[in-house]
C-alpha cells in the first residue's frame, strides 16, 4: 500500500480508498439483503379482517398466502392455545387426535382441514364455524396445515413461551 | 384575542393539574418521587448556576485580550488554586451525596411492604388492555373487571402485576413510578392515593402496534364509595330489560363473543378478552381508546381493526339489527 513513488503512491491510495468504499458497500448490501429477507415472512396488513368468507375450494389462493406467512401461522397456534384446542389435541394426544403425526401421515389440504375444524366438531358439540370468527378459522387451518414443518418448538408454543396466556375457559392468571 | 388568552392560560394550567402527569402528585408514592425530581432540579440547578457564573468570570477577566498578553494568573502549584479545587470537589460530592441518598432512602420506602396495605388488586397485562381482579368480600373468589381501577382513597392496596404475553410497565403519573410487568414474573406497587377524583394509567413499555391504546381509568373515591362499587361488580350481569336487550343476549352469549368474553350469570365464559359482565359502567372500552356509549360499542364490534389496527379482537360479522341489539345488551350491563 506504501508505495515509495510519491505521485502514483497518491493515485494508488486514491483508488485503493474507493475501491474499498464500493466494497465495503457492496458487503453492506448483501448483510442488509440477508438481514431482511426472512421479513416478508411476516407481511401483513393491517386493517379491515380479511378473509371473511371460507375457502372456496383446494385451489383456493388466499390459502397458499396463509400457509407461508409466519405470522398467520403464529396467531393460528396462539388462538389454538385460547380456544383449548389442547384440551384434545395435547402434548398427550394419540392417534387421530395427533395432529401434526396426522399431517405427516395423510396431509389433508387446506380447504378441508378449514372444513373438518369449523363443522367437523359438531358432532362433539361444538360449532366452532359459528363461535369462531371466520378470519382466526384461517389462521387456526393455517397453523395446523403446517403443524408436521413446524420446528418442536413451535408447536408446543402453549407450554413454552405462550404458557402465561390464557388457556380454554379454566384459565386461573399468568404464570408467576 | 381575550378568548385566546384564556385558552392558552387554560392549556398552561392544564399542564399543571392533568389527570396524567407525575407533576401533579395524589398519592404518597408519587409524592415521594416528586420530591427526588424537586431535589434532583436543586442540586443541578445550583451546580449548572456556579458552573455558568465561572464561566462568565473567566471571560470577563479575559476580556479585551489581556489576558493573553500577561502570564496565567495562577500557576497549577499554587496554594490558592489547590483550596479552590478542593472546595469545587466538597462541592460536587455533596451534591452527588444528596442526590444517591434521597433516591436511596425514596426507593427504599417504595419497595418496604407498607404496615397498612389492606387491599390486594390482581392486575394482569394483556396485548392491548388490563384485566383487573378485586377480592370477592363475600365469597373467596375473584372479581374481574377491565381497564379500571377503583381505589379506596388514604388506603394502601397492593397492586400485584402479571403478563399474560410481552413485557409491558404499569403507570398512573398522578399515583406513583412505573413498574415492570414481565411474563413469568410476580412484580408488585403499593398505591396510597391521597385525594379523591379520575386519573388515567398508560402502558409504559412497548408491547406491540397498539401499546399507545392501552391505557386505563383509575378512580380514587371514598371507602363507602368503594365497597358500594365492588359489591355491585361482583354481582352477575343484571338480566336483559326489554327484547332488543334479550335479542342482544343471545347474540353476545351464544354467538362468536362468548369464545373470549365473560359475562358472568349466562352461557358466555370465555377467558382471553375482557369481562363484560358490568361494561356498561366503565368509563370507556377499548383500554381508554373510546368513551363509553351505544355509537362506540357498535363501531368496535364492528370494525376493531380500524379503531385499533393489530388488536386481538377480530370483527365479528353481524346483520345491523343484531348489532344494534348486541350494543343496547351491553351498554345495559351497568
Amino acid at each position: 500500500m506504501m508505495d515509495a513513488g510519491a505521485v502514483t503512491g497518491e493515485a494508488k491510495r486514491h483508488r485503493a480508498i474507493i475501491q474499498f468504499g464500493a466494497r465495503d458497500w457492496t458487503l453492506g448490501a448483501a448483510i442488509l439483503l440477508l438481514l431482511t429477507a426472512a421479513c416478508t415472512q411476516e407481511n401483513r396488513t393491517l386493517g379491515p379482517d380479511q378473509p371473511q368468507t371460507p375457502p372456496n375450494g383446494p385451489g383456493d389462493p388466499r390459502a397458499q398466502y396463509f400457509e407461508s406467512n409466519d405470522y398467520q401461522v403464529s396467531q393460528g397456534g396462539r388462538y389454538f392455545t385460547w380456544y383449548g384446542c389442547g384440551s384434545c389435541h395435547g402434548d398427550d394426544a394419540r392417534g387421530s387426535l395427533d395432529l401434526a403425526a396426522d399431517q405427516q401421515r395423510q396431509p389433508v389440504s387446506f380447504d378441508l382441514l378449514y372444513a373438518v375444524i369449523a363443522d367437523g366438531h359438531k358432532r362433539f358439540g361444538h360449532d366452532y364455524g359459528a363461535k369462531i370468527p371466520t378470519e382466526q378459522l384461517w389462521q387456526i387451518a393455517a397453523y395446523v396445515h403446517e403443524l408436521a414443518s413446524l420446528k418442536p418448538e413451535r408447536r408446543r408454543r402453549q407450554d413454552l413461551d405462550q404458557a402465561g396466556e390464557p388457556q380454554g375457559s379454566t384459565w386461573s392468571g399468568p404464570v408467576r | 384575542m381575550k378568548r385566546r388568552a384564556a385558552l392558552a392560560a387554560t392549556l398552561a394550567l392544564g399542564g399543571c393539574s392533568g389527570v396524567q402527569t407525575p407533576l401533579a402528585p395524589v398519592a404518597d408514592q408519587a409524592h415521594s418521587q416528586y420530591d427526588l425530581l424537586l431535589l434532583m432540579l436543586w442540586v443541578c440547578g445550583i451546580i449548572y448556576l456556579l458552573v455558568l457564573g465561572f464561566l462568565v468570570l473567566g471571560l470577563w477577566r479575559a476580556r479585551g485580550g489581556r489576558a493573553a498578553a500577561v502570564a496565567p494568573l495562577l500557576e497549577p502549584a499554587d496554594k490558592r488554586l489547590g483550596r479552590l479545587f478542593a472546595v469545587w470537589v466538597a462541592i460536587i460530592v455533596v451534591g452527588l451525596l444528596l442526590l444517591a441518598g434521597g433516591s436511596f432512602l425514596v426507593e427504599r420506602s417504595l419497595a418496604a411492604a407498607q404496615a397498612d396495605e389492606t387491599l390486594r388488586v390482581r392486575v394482569t397485562a394483556h396485548q392491548y388492555w388490563w384485566r383487573v381482579a378485586y377480592r370477592d368480600p363475600a365469597g373467596g373468589g375473584w372479581v374481574e373487571t377491565a381497564n379500571e381501577l377503583h381505589l379506596p382513597v388514604g388506603r394502601t392496596a397492593r397492586i400485584e402485576l402479571g403478563s399474560a404475553d410481552v413485557i409491558h410497565s404499569f403507570w398512573v403519573p398522578n399515583i406513583s413510578g412505573k413498574m415492570d410487568v414481565i411474563p413469568g414474573r410476580a412484580n408488585a406497587i403499593d398505591l396510597t392515593p391521597r385525594r379523591l377524583g379520575w386519573f388515567r394509567g398508560q402502558c409504559a413499555e412497548f408491547c406491540g402496534p397498539q401499546h399507545a391504546h392501552m391505557a386505563f381509568d383509575v378512580k380514587v373515591e371514598t371507602p363507602a364509595a368503594f365497597a358500594a362499587w365492588l359489591a355491585v361488580e361482583a354481582r352477575p350481569a343484571r338480566a336483559p330489560g326489554n327484547a332488543e336487550q334479550a335479542r342482544g343476549m343471545q347474540v353476545v352469549t351464544q354467538g362468536q363473543c362468548a369464545m373470549c368474553h365473560t359475562v358472568r350469570g349466562t352461557a358466555a365464559a370465555g377467558r382471553n378478552g375482557p369481562d363484560l359482565t358490568h361494561i356498561g359502567s366503565r368509563r370507556s372500552i377499548a383500554a381508554g381508546a373510546l368513551s363509553m356509549t351505544r355509537a362506540h360499542l357498535q363501531g368496535w364490534i364492528a370494525n376493531p381493526q380500524a379503531i385499533k389496527p393489530g388488536t386481538m379482537m377480530p370483527a365479528v360479522t353481524l346483520s345491523p339489527a343484531d348489532a344494534d341489539a348486541a350494543a343496547a345488551y351491553l351498554e345495559s350491563l351497568k
